[in-house]
């Protein structure tokens, strides 16, 4: 791809993540007493947000797969390549969502929760890229390749 | 008094500042949004993977961040995050009022340290685990709940039932622990 193409890409992504930003901090998920009221089961507000926005999605999906739409931008019939069970998937999702009930904040509404002034998401974001880090480094760990002496540089 | 104006465009306008909307509006503005990224762009919504970009672009050499998933063809994941921040911010400037940033509701405000220096480290260790939760399961609550459950994926639909189990599990199991700490000391 050009840098020309890269650059409307990227562009393009950015105005769709700042329309989500908006919605999600619309949507109430951007309040830490919001998400914690659903949690504790006192406020189903964000559950039927979720639940309204996967049923939109599902309909919209299940029309697009069996009429066949076409993708706006590669011409091609739209790809729903759906997520493979990680062997990881079960603890990983555990310690996800032990995160999620402790902070109240997941890694889509971070950046919205910091555009909106709450400040303390910084230090969340970076807990979510040390986090992130952390599993490239238990990746290398267990994929220790033979000539190991060559990546003594890859640890950083 | 002045006549209330009631032309499409003032409604519009006081609809699209209001704070917070009615939850089968934004729910299905979600929706419609990660619908259409797909059919726009043929690229499914998803946050968390974006982080693994951030790790490689802050010149991490580990395999995971050097392979192709992370590689500069894919940075836009970065700029949808980049543009998620401004969306907050438009949010609230056009709301016409910032988010408090020390409101974090009663529940949070008693589970959390006292000292800024403990809320700092328990900001941290929560990112931590938000960080290598979301990425060991292979995406967070976007990726694996609003776009793969919307698509029947089963990984996803177990990853999202786990997500939920364990962040209710969390809440509930602690709120029972302040409530009897608090009856008790």
């Amino acid at each position: 791809m050009n840098t020309h193409n890269l650059f409307v890409r990227n562009g393009l992504f950015l105005l769709i993540g700042l329309v989500f930003g908006f919605f999600l901090s619309r949507a109430g998920a951007t309040d830490p007493a919001m998400i914690s009221a659903l949690l504790l089961f006192q406020n189903f507000h964000l559950l039927w947000v979720i639940a309204t926005a996967v049923g939109v999605g599902a309909v919209l999906n299940l029309l697009a797969k069996y009429r066949q739409w076409h993708s706006l931008t590669s011409g091609q019939p739209i790809s729903f390549p759906h997520k493979p069970f990680v062997r990881a998937l079960i603890p990983g999702a555990l310690l996800f969502g032990a995160g999620w009930g402790l902070t109240g904040v997941c890694p889509g509404t971070a950046p919205a929760m910091l555009g909106e002034g709450q400040w303390f998401v910084g230090v969340i974001l970076i807990g979510i890229i040390l986090g992130t880090w952390l599993v490239g480094w238990i990746d290398h760990r267990l994929h220790k390749p033979a000539q190991s002496g060559n990546h003594a540089s890859a640890t950083r | 008094m002045t006549q209330p104006d009631l032309s499409f465009w003032s409604l519009t306008t006081e609809f699209l500042t209001t704070p917070l909307w009615p939850a089968w509006i934004a729910g299905g503005a979600i929706g419609l949004l990660a619908f259409s990224q797909r059919w726009i762009t043929d690229q499914p919504l998803g946050c968390s993977a974006a982080f693994g970009n951030a790790c490689a672009r802050l010149g991490s050499q580990l395999p995971l961040f050097q392979s192709a998933a992370h590689g500069s063809a894919t940075d836009w994941k970065l700029w949808f995050l980049v543009g998620i921040f401004l969306g907050g911010l438009v949010a609230s400037l056009s709301s016409g009022h910032w988010a408090a940033p020390t409101d974090f509701g009663t529940f949070y405000q008693a589970l959390m340290p006292t000292s800024m220096a403990g809320r700092v480290l328990w900001w941290l260790f929560g990112g931590v685990l938000i960080g290598l939760g979301a990425r060991l399961a292979g995406g967070c609550t976007s990726g694996h709940t609003i776009n793969g459950v919307a698509m029947g994926s089963p990984a996803s639909i177990v990853a999202s039932a786990l997500f939920f189990a364990a962040a209710v599990g969390t809440a509930q199991l602690t709120h029972l622990l302040l409530k009897t700490t608090m009856v008790g000391g």
